[in-house]
C-alpha cells in the first residue's frame, strides 16, 4: 500500500507535467523539448529555500513559480521566432544550457553533488510528512491544475492557441498578434510545472541537476504523445501509464543501472512507435 | 601568448570534430530536409564498436576501426530504412521526423549503456604514432589530435569534389534541390538519399572513434556531438557541405577562445549561445543566401 500511494503521488506530479506540456505542444503546436528545465526551477526553489533558509513550503513553491516564468519569458519570446524543427532544436539548445547552468553555478545548487534534505510541506496545524497527506496535497495540485487548464483551452484565449497551430498566417492577417500568445501560454505551462517540480523536490527529498537532463524533458513530450496530443484527459492517461508500466520492470529483478535504461529504451522505442502508427497518441485530437 | 597557441590548436582539434559529425547531419538535411537528432548516437556507436571489438574482442586494431566506420554507416542506413523510409512515403511533417529522431536517440544511448554500462571507456590505440606529443611554438599536439584534424581535411575535400563532380553528388544535390522534381526526371531518390545516409554515418562513426581514442567514450556523448554538430550546421548553412566544414571550425575557436574568459564548464553553453543568435538573426547560416 505504501508503494502504491509512492507511484500515485508521482502520478499526480507528472500529470500536472503533462497537461501544461500539453498546453504548449498539443493545443499550440509548438513542440518544446524543454519542459524538464522549468519543473526543475521550481524544485531547486523549494530546495534552497526551505532546505537553508528554512522557508515555509508554499511560499518557497511561490518563489519558484515567478522564477521560472522570469526565465520562461525572454526564451518564449526569443524561440517564438523559430519554427518546426528549428524550434525543437532551438529547445532542446536551451534545456541543455540550463542544465549547464545548474551543474555549475554551484554557490547556488551545489552543482552535481545536489541538494538532499529537502523537508516536507507544513502549513500551520497541517503537515504533509507522511506520503498519505503527501498524495491528498498532491492530489489538489492536480486536479487545480487540470480543472485551470481546461477552463484556459475552453475560453477565447484557448481557441487562438489551437488557431496559431492550425494556420499562424492567416491568425496574423487577422490582426492577432501570435507572438504574445506563444509567449504567454509558454509562460503558463511553464509556472505550473515549476508546481509540480516543487511537488516533487519536497517529495523525493533530493535534488540534483540530473533532473532537468534531456531526457526528463523527453520524458514529459512523450506523455504528452502518448496519452494524445492536445487531450487533458488523455495527458493524464499518458502519465499513468508511462509512470506505473516502469515500475512493472522492478519486479522482473534488473539491477537498478540496467531497470533504468529498460526505461529510457522503453520511451525512446514508444516515441518511434506512436510517431510511426499513431501521430496524435492514443486520446489525441490533432496530429502532429 | 603561450595558451593563445595551445587555444588554437584546441580549436583546430574541436573543429574537426565536429566537422566530421556535421558533415553527415548536413548532407541528411540537404537531401531530407529535416534535422536528426539520432545522427550523434550513431556517432558514437562509432567508438563502442572500437571497443568491443579491438579491446574485448581482440580484433587488430585498424581491422576494428575498419569495421566500426562500415557498422556505424550500416546502422544509419538501416535506420533511415526502418524508421524514416516508411515517415517520408506517409509524408509526415518534419515535427513528426523529428520526434522520432530523438527516440532513435534514446533507443541508441539506452542499449550502448545496457550493452556497455553507462560507466566511461577509454580506448587504447596500440599505435606509437596516436600517442607521440608534437610540440608546435608553444603548444602541443598528439598524433591522433594531428590525424583527427587530417581526416577532416581529407574527407571534406573528397566529398567537395564526389559532390561537386560525380553524378552521384549531382544526384544529391538534384534531390537536395527538389526531390519530387528529381524524382519525375528519373533520380532515384529514396537510393540517392539512402547512400547519402550511409556515407554520412560512417563518417559520423569515424569522428565516434576518433572521439573515443582521444578522449573516451560514454552512452551520451552523441547527444553533445549532435548539438555541436547541429550548432556547427546551422552557423554554416544547413546542407551545404562548406558551410558545415566552416561552421564546425568556428565553433571550435568560439568555444576555445570563450574559456579563455570563463571557466570551461560552461563551454557547452557558450555554443548554444552561439546557435540561438545564429537560429535567431541569421538561421540560414553565413554560406546560405536568405530564403
Amino acid at each position: 500500500m505504501p508503494y502504491l500511494v509512492h507511484i500515485l503521488i508521482l502520478f499526480c506530479i507528472y500529470a500536472i507535467i503533462g497537461i501544461s506540456l500539453n498546453l504548449v505542444v498539443g493545443y499550440t503546436g509548438l513542440i518544446s523539448i524543454a519542459h524538464a528545465v522549468f519543473s526543475t526551477i521550481g524544485g531547486y526553489a523549494v530546495a534552497i529555500l526551505m532546505t537553508f533558509y528554512g522557508w515555509n513550503f508554499f511560499l518557497a513553491m511561490l518563489v519558484g513559480v515567478l522564477v521560472s516564468a522570469c526565465v520562461a519569458w525572454p526564451i518564449a519570446w526569443l524561440l517564438s521566432r523559430l519554427t518546426w524543427d528549428y524550434y525543437v532544436l532551438g529547445t532542446v539548445g536551451f534545456n541543455y544550457v540550463i542544465y549547464v547552468v545548474f551543474l555549475n553555478w554551484e554557490s547556488l545548487t551545489r552543482g552535481p553533488l545536489g541538494i538532499p534534505g529537502i523537508p516536507r510541506p507544513t502549513l500551520g496545524p497541517l503537515n504533509f510528512t507522511s506520503n498519505y497527506y503527501f498524495l491528498i496535497l498532491a492530489l489538489l495540485f492536480a486536479t487545480a491544475a487540470y480543472l485551470f487548464a481546461r477552463y484556459l483551452v475552453r475560453t477565447s484565449f484557448g481557441r487562438v492557441l489551437k488557431a496559431i497551430r492550425e494556420d499562424e498566417q492567416a491568425l496574423r492577417v487577422f490582426g492577432y498578434e501570435t507572438t504574445r500568445y506563444k509567449v504567454a501560454i509558454f509562460v503558463i505551462a511553464a509556472m505550473l510545472a515549476a508546481m509540480a517540480g516543487a511537488l516533487a523536490a519536497s517529495f523525493l527529498r533530493f535534488l540534483d541537476p540530473t533532473a532537468a537532463a534531456l531526457m526528463d524533458s523527453i520524458f514529459a513530450v512523450s506523455i504528452v504523445i502518448l496519452g494524445g496530443v492536445a487531450n487533458l484527459e488523455g495527458s493524464i492517461l499518458g502519465a499513468l501509464v508511462l509512470v506505473a508500466f516502469p515500475e512493472l520492470m522492478r519486479f522482473v529483478g534488473f539491477s537498478e543501472d540496467i531497470a533504468g535504461q529498460m526505461r529510457q529504451l522503453f520511451y525512446g522505442l514508444l516515441l518511434i512507435i506512436m510517431m510511426r502508427w499513431r501521430p496524435q497518441g492514443l486520446m489525441g485530437e490533432y496530429k502532429l | 601568448m603561450e595558451i593563445f597557441t595551445q587555444l588554437a590548436l584546441n580549436s583546430l582539434i574541436a573543429g574537426a570534430t565536429y566537422s566530421l559529425v556535421a558533415l553527415g547531419f548536413n548532407l541528411v538535411f540537404g537531401t531530407t530536409r529535416f534535422l536528426n537528432m539520432g545522427h550523434g548516437a550513431v556517432a558514437s556507436v562509432g567508438g563502442y564498436m572500437v571497443l568491443a571489438l579491438a579491446r574485448n574482442g581482440h580484433l587488430p586494431f585498424t581491422v576494428s576501426v575498419f569495421l566500426a566506420v562500415l557498422a556505424a554507416g550500416l546502422l544509419g542506413w538501416l535506420i533511415d530504412r526502418l524508421v524514416y523510409a516508411p515517415l517520408r512515403t506517409r509524408r509526415a511533417s518534419s515535427s513528426v521526423l523529428v520526434i522520432t529522431s530523438l527516440g532513435v536517440l534514446i533507443v541508441l544511448q539506452s542499449l550502448l549503456a545496457i550493452i556497455f554500462t553507462s560507466q566511461f571507456w577509454t580506448l587504447a590505440a596500440p599505435s606509437v604514432w596516436f600517442a607521440t606529443v608534437f610540440s608546435i611554438g608553444s603548444g602541443n599536439i598528439t598524433g591522433l589530435q594531428l590525424t583527427l584534424i587530417l581526416a577532416s581535411v581529407l574527407i571534406f575535400s573528397g566529398g567537395w569534389l564526389v559532390l561537386r563532380f560525380s553524378d552521384f553528388g549531382k544526384q544529391v544535390r538534384a534531390v537536395g534541390d527538389d526531390e519530387e522534381v528529381a524524382r519525375i526526371i528519373g533520380v532515384p531518390s529514396e537510393r540517392v538519399i539512402g547512400g547519402t545516409v550511409f556515407w554520412g554515418s560512417a563518417v559520423a562513426g569515424l569522428a565516434g572513434v576518433l572521439v573515443g581514442l582521444d578522449t573516451g567514450v560514454y552512452p551520451t556523448m552523441g547527444l553533445l556531438l549532435l548539438l555541436s554538430a547541429a550548432t556547427a550546421s546551422i552557423i554554416g548553412g544547413l546542407g551545404s557541405v562548406t558551410g558545415a566544414l566552416l561552421g564546425a571550425y568556428l565553433l571550435g575557436f568560439v568555444e576555445n577562445f570563450g574559456i579563455w574568459f570563463i571557466p570551461s564548464g560552461w563551454k557547452t553553453a557558450i555554443s548554444f549561445g552561439v546557435l540561438v543568435i545564429f537560429l535567431l538573426f541569421r538561421p540560414h547560416g553565413i554560406l546560405n543566401k536568405e530564403k
